[in-house]
């Protein structure tokens, strides 16, 4: 036999003792049989169940440690206060706010048929009006020109600019978004906003209103100066009792 | 002469080395190629004793028959019906046949021997 076929029935040979290895390996049986008798295997049962329930014990009782921690930290006073700071934030209009509204777009009158010249601004005194009476149709949030309108807030004219809060309106369309509180004050708002007077008012001023309703909730920025307060004073209790 | 069985060894040791394990489903396929694998290696001993070894037709032989008879397997699987059993009668049958010549093959030559040595010493 030369080297070469030597070489080949080696390799053949290689393969067959892996091939074989394999096979072996594949069915060999389990190393230890299982001798155990039927009440032997009850018992393993036994212990393995004990097991389980001493783990869904631990489980259970960890859980219930949980649960003991969320309500301590709900009850305590930081959390209350905590939530207190929240909401009263919100009211004030110091945080961003997303809810069911709908959004009036000021716009001027571009029909030529009109005289006089056309709109370039609103008067204060119509969005105050329009503030107004947005506020007595359940409005909880409202924002102008992307400005919000908090109970501080002033809507004035200087130097014949309407300005809000310093911010001047000039440039006209005017998006006022109002946020209420669910989806039914929403629509009633925006059925009552459809036959206000003010759409005249404006109509008078050269102006046009046009409310929609969108379905997907509105967000109104917060208010995104420091509140200051000089003319406010807290009430006393005893005196707050006697009113 | 004992490379082969070196190399043998040497497949065995890699094979347990290497810790592979055919899933279930596939371990019919595998005995019978491993039969399939042995059939040709006796047969290439039987012909290399007979002076009739080939080397083309060893090798050739040696994974024609391993993949004939693991499509065969293959075949009696999905048509339901054992069709590797005839693949390991037909196997198993050359392989007694085979080892039977290797023996006789091996028995005439050590009596030869032991003739030649009888005729020498005498």
């Amino acid at each position: 036999m030369d080297s070469k076929k030597k070489l080949s029935f080696t390799f053949i040979t290689v393969v067959i003792g892996f091939m074989i290895a394999i096979q072996f390996q594949t069915v060999k049986e389990p190393s230890v049989r299982d001798t155990r008798d039927t009440w032997q295997l009850r018992a393993d049962i036994l212990k393995e169940k004990e097991l389980q329930l001493k783990l869904l014990r631990e489980i259970s009782s960890n859980e219930e440690k949980i649960a003991q921690y969320e309500t301590k930290r709900k009850q305590s006073k930081e959390q209350v206060l905590r939530e207190t700071l929240e909401e009263l934030k919100m009211e004030a209009g110091l945080s961003e706010v997303t809810g069911p509204g709908i959004i009036i777009t000021i716009e001027p009158v571009n029909e030529e048929l009109l005289l006089g010249k056309q709109a370039d601004s609103v008067s204060p005194d119509l969005l105050k009006r329009l503030v107004n009476e947005l506020n007595m149709y359940d409005a909880q949030h409202i924002s102008i020109g992307g400005r919000r309108v908090i109970n501080t807030t002033v809507i004035r004219d200087i130097n014949r600019e309407t300005m809000i809060d310093g911010y001047a309106l000039n440039r006209l369309p005017i998006e006022v978004k109002v946020i209420t509180e669910n989806a039914q004050t929403a629509e009633k708002l925006f059925n009552r906003m459809q036959v206000s007077n003010s759409a005249e008012e404006f109509f008078i001023d050269n102006l046009r209103i046009k409310v929609e309703k969108p379905a997907e909730p509105i967000t109104i920025p917060a208010y995104d100066e420091a509140l200051r307060v000089r003319y406010m004073e807290p009430v006393k209790p005893e005196e707050g009792g006697k009113s | 002469m004992w490379l082969p069985v070196l190399g043998l060894i040497i497949g065995v040791i890699l094979g347990l080395m290497t810790d592979i394990k055919v899933p279930d489903e596939y371990s019919n396929y595998l005995s019978i190629a491993v039969l399939a694998a042995l059939d040709t290696l006796f047969g290439g001993i039987r012909a290399q004793l007979q002076n009739i070894y080939d080397e083309k037709v060893f090798v050739s032989g040696f994974f024609f028959n391993i993949l004939l008879a693991a499509s065969l397997a293959f075949l009696g699987v999905h048509l339901g019906v054992d069709l590797y059993l005839a693949a390991v009668f037909a196997f198993g049958v050359r392989l007694f046949q085979n080892i039977a010549v290797i023996r006789r093959i091996i028995i005439a030559k050590w009596s030869q021997n032991r003739e030649k040595t009888e005729k020498n010493d005498i």
